[in-house]
């Protein structure tokens, strides 16, 4: 088991170790990363680990932030009660 | 460098065949994916296997792929569970036509069987039983995680020596009556065979070679909930709707229900897509509505005029083969098609006969299969 210190996904329990794996195997984007590690899959749908994700393969890859794309966005933002979809028969 | 085969695709169908390609003791196989692993179709779907379908090439290939499946879970380690389906009737109709799937799967040996509603509350605990109910029991079926199944199929093909290379194939080569290989943003891949498993693009990658693929892009949604404890171990099937839903091995409900749409090669998602799949299975699934909806998205059902694969050997173009048109069942079929594609390609023919039926020929030829119990 790792130390809490090094976790990246706290809904999954990711750490560095196990993306520094993943890289190993071949998984270099975050699109890859997320669904080999399940990073960002939790409740959180990404929202803090993918900052701390892209900041560590950006260290660890030597290539800047902004050119590491994010994993696209999943609609809703943050999970909704399905009830909530009943209604919406009509609007697209 | 000259492969013996390219891959164009790695999703299912592309990592499978590249894995049982190396099996056979190619040395040289090279796949080609223009984004991330499983991206096309492969990991937007649902992961049911069932081998319960109404044609007999598709029950055929699929009886085989179960077994590929258990193999594949066993030396890999992927998550997979034969774990049934489970077909749901409350309508009269609906029930005589899962009758007459029923007679269709036992006359070829796949025992699916109604069964009683304290055996439905064993299978699927979390569902209503309390209105009359027809449930039809597949126990052969199961469910693969597409994740774990695609990522452990790369892990093991490119161990044995299977390359993988992260671009997009621009053009097939073609040199008089054969292929020659692939080009793509890096340079020309020259190779003896090249598999187009590019699953709804692979009708842009044919069409310069004057080759036409009957394949249409048909969009089709998902929805996923939080994750919970054990709620029900079959996928389930809501046969008035052709609605289905499968607990994930990570917990979540995964739920899918057609919508009226037009093919479309970048569809969105949709609110009246979610609008009916909880509709439909609240019925059911009385406690859904108080349950969080996690994601959302949209993917294809790349669909035939007959709802069977495209499979094979393009007769005009040698060394051309195809594996796509899979009409919503691709994942499953995943293992099979790899190995009969590593069949044609190393022998010049398939392993199984039913497979030689799905080649692009039939179209012309106007011999077409039917299939009855296309769902979600």
């Amino acid at each position: 088991m790792a130390s809490l210190r090094s976790l990246i996904c706290f809904c999954e329990g990711v750490t560095t170790e196990d993306v520094d794996r993943a890289l190993e195997e071949g998984f270099r984007d975050l699109e890859s990363l997320k669904r080999r590690l399940r990073v960002g899959m939790g409740p959180c749908q990404g929202r803090y680990c993918t900052p701390m994700l892209i900041s560590y393969l950006s260290r660890k890859l030597g290539v800047p932030p902004e050119r590491l794309a994010p994993p696209k966005v999943r609609p809703p933002l943050e999970p909704v009660p399905a009830r909530l979809f009943l209604g919406a028969e009509h609007e697209g | 460098m000259r492969a013996e085969v390219v891959v164009i695709g790695g999703g299912i169908t592309g990592v499978a065949t590249a894995y049982f390609l190396a099996e056979r003791g190619f040395k040289k196989v090279v796949v080609f994916e223009r984004s991330y692993l499983g991206s096309g179709s492969t990991f937007k779907c649902a992961g049911g296997i069932r081998a319960s379908f109404t044609s007999r090439e598709h029950i055929v290939l699929m009886k085989r792929s179960i077994e590929l499946w258990g193999e594949l879970s066993r030396r890999l380690g992927i998550r997979y569970a034969r774990s049934g389906y489970l077909w749901l009737a409350r309508r009269e109709e609906d029930l005589e036509r899962l009758k007459r799937y029923s007679s269709i799967h036992n006359q070829f040996g796949v025992n699916t069987r109604f069964i009683e509603p304290d055996r439905v509350e064993e299978v699927a605990p979390a569902l209503d039983t309390s209105k009359p109910v027809g449930a039809l029991y597949d126990p052969l079926a199961g469910n693969a995680s597409p994740l774990d199944a695609v990522h452990k199929l790369y892990l093991a093909s490119r161990e044995m020596g299977v390359e993988y290379r992260f671009e997009e194939v621009r053009r097939i080569l073609v040199e008089g009556c054969a292929v020659r290989g692939v080009a793509s943003d890096s340079g020309v891949a020259e190779a003896e065979s090249v598999v187009v498993a590019a699953g709804v693009w692979s009708r842009r990658l044919l069409e310069p070679l004057g080759v036409s693929l009957p394949v249409e892009p048909e969009p089709h949604h998902a929805a996923l909930t939080e994750e919970y404890g054990r709620l029900f171990d079959p996928l389930i099937i809501d046969l008035e709707s052709g609605a289905y839903a499968v607990q994930t091995f990570h917990g979540h409900v995964l739920m899918g229900v057609e919508i009226p749409e037009q093919p479309s090669w970048e569809p969105g998602e949709r609110l009246a897509f979610l609008s009916k799949v909880v509709r439909v299975w609240s019925k059911w699934l009385p406690w859904l509505p108080s349950a969080n909806i996690l994601r959302t998205w949209v993917g294809h059902y790349e669909v035939t005029p007959d709802h069977h694969p495209v499979l094979g050997p393009v007769g005009s173009l040698e060394g051309l083969f195809i594996a796509t048109g899979f009409s919503g069942h691709g994942f499953m079929m995943g293992p099979v098609v790899g190995e009969e594609l590593a069949s044609w390609i190393a022998s010049g023919a398939p392993r199984t006969e039913e497979a030689a039926h799905l080649t692009l020929r039939r179209f012309e030829e106007g011999k077409l299969i039917k299939e009855l119990a296309v769902i979600g």
